[in-house]
């Protein structure tokens, strides 16, 4: 028989359920004038231990449209799936695919609807708007949202935002005389700053790391221009003749 | 049909011998004692016409309302027992609010007709045993008009929860001659203003009073401009042209 010890008779103390846990990890998406990129790292921890070196992040949701999940993983994974079933009841009802911004608005109802016991994500929603410009739509926990050019979430955002801030926004960059910044970067500079602020976090922060997986979303029409050199380049598009949707795969280091 | 009335007639749920649900079929007769309503398809958007009868000089001509907006892309006539349409174009109303408020679009027009026939065979239906909540079928036919990314489109439905896309269709009283006056005078490239002459003419024909701007109510449905009751200035001038 196990004897109470004295000192917690003495003192009350409480004992709490956790219902979330913290998974790591790190989503990023940047959206192109006709395309856009969106990536997360494949690790997934619980505190100083490595639970799965694979397990996926980012989600094509349809031809257009990906949805990049960070946070509690457990919550991420049911959010997905419970935002698969509503994009195929929408198809059911109204024979159409969603559109993304219907998609973006569509998130944050189904967030808000659980204000008070919230998925414990956040959510980078990239893809082709139906006027075929790239887009990418951030939200926070319980829905607030907003369509931005770029977006990094996760363990490593403090790491990648401010990169991306000055890559993509050109933040703290004088142009040239006479020159300006250009509001949209071409496919190729976007994919070598992703693959960079993913090798450059891998570096810094412990919980990110094993395998990169970027999604591309081409508008409709749009050529391959930019990608001939991709190695181990995926399709996943389903239908034709609208936008096309590709999936590459990189290491990164798993110390 | 009146003939053969028979024990089948009562229950709104049985169907006879024959197969038919005799409180349905009445409710698509009740339709043909309504005022005639037409609406006419075009590239440029749709139009909707209907009559309104004026029994008494002192009606006021203005309180008959037999044209609604259901969003600002969707309209909608009547025809029959126009106290029914208020719980369908309420049901069409909620709906398209939800979807807007859900999705950040416009509904389609399919969506919102296929949202409004599938109130129309909810009658007799009750959970357990509690009072159903509707009696009977709705003894009202609607003609839904509206604009979405597949261009103008034009929806009839009946009390049997059916509904189908027209270029033109008239319904009520004079629905019969006027169907077929505009079988005769619909063509693909119409304009706007000749659909709303044509509407108009076509209600001419079947309406027993001479047809001015107090005993019709027009309204369209554009891309630009979205739904729009005609006021009777521009109700006159299209009665001038005609």
């Amino acid at each position: 028989m196990i004897m109470p010890d004295m000192d917690s008779l003495a003192h009350p103390q409480e004992r709490r359920f956790n219902p979330y846990t913290e998974n790591g990890g790190t989503i990023l998406a940047i959206a192109g004038a006709d395309f856009s990129v969106i990536a997360g790292d494949t690790r997934q921890s619980e505190g100083y231990s490595i639970q799965t070196r694979y397990a996926p992040k980012v989600f094509r949701l349809t031809d257009r449209a990906v949805l990049a999940v960070n946070g509690f993983a457990a919550d991420g994974n049911m959010f997905v799936k419970k935002v698969k079933q509503r994009l195929e009841w929408y198809h059911h009802a109204h024979a159409k695919d969603m559109p993304l911004r219907a998609i973006a608005r569509l998130i944050q109802t189904m967030l808000y609807a659980r204000r008070f016991f919230p998925y414990y994500v956040y959510n980078i929603l990239g893809g082709i708007e139906e006027d075929g410009t790239g887009a990418v739509y951030s939200f926070d926990p319980v829905g607030s949202y907003e369509r931005e050019a770029c977006r990094a979430a996760g363990a490593a955002q403090s790491l990648v935002q401010p990169f991306l801030d000055n890559q993509i926004y050109f933040k703290n960059q004088e142009a040239a005389q006479g020159t300006s910044h250009p509001s949209h970067l071409p496919l190729e500079t976007v994919l070598s700053i992703v693959i960079d602020s993913f090798t450059s976090a891998t570096e810094r922060h412990i919980e990110v790391g094993d395998g990169l997986e970027i999604f591309i979303a081409l508008s409709k029409g749009r050529t391959l221009q930019g990608m001939e050199s991709i190695r181990g380049l995926q399709e996943l598009t389903v239908t034709e003749d609208g936008e096309r949707l590709f999936v590459m795969r990189r290491d990164l280091k798993k110390d | 049909m009146f003939l053969t009335r028979s024990e089948y007639d009562r229950g709104v749920n049985t169907f006879s011998p024959e197969g038919r649900l005799f409180q349905v079929e009445y409710a698509i007769e009740a339709i043909k004692l309504g005022s005639t309503t037409v609406g006419v398809r075009t590239p440029d958007g749709v139009v909707l016409a209907v009559e309104k009868r004026v029994q008494s000089p002192l009606l006021e001509s203005s309180s008959i309302e037999k044209i609604m907006e259901i969003d600002t892309h969707l309209g909608c006539a009547m025809s029959g027992l126009t106290a029914d349409a208020r719980t369908m174009i309420d049901h069409a109303r909620v709906t398209a609010q939800n979807h807007a408020f859900t999705y950040d679009e416009r509904i389609k027009v399919e969506s919102v007709t296929q949202a409004v026939c599938d109130l129309a065979l909810r009658f007799g239906e009750s959970v357990h045993d509690e009072e159903a909540m509707m009696s009977r079928p709705f003894g009202v036919a609607l003609l839904i008009a509206g604009v979405d990314e597949l261009g103008p489109q034009l929806y009839h439905t009946d009390p049997s929860g059916t509904f189908m896309r027209y270029n033109a269709k008239a319904i009520g009283s004079g629905s019969e001659a006027a169907q077929s006056e505009l079988q005769d005078k619909w063509h693909k490239q119409m304009t706007l203003l000749e659909a709303q002459k044509l509407a108009l003419r076509v209600l001419k024909q079947v309406m027993e009073e001479k047809l001015d701007h107090h005993n019709v109510q027009l309204a369209q449905v554009t891309p630009q401009k979205g739904f729009a009751i005609l006021d009777e200035v521009q109700l006159k001038e299209i009665i001038d042209a005609m």
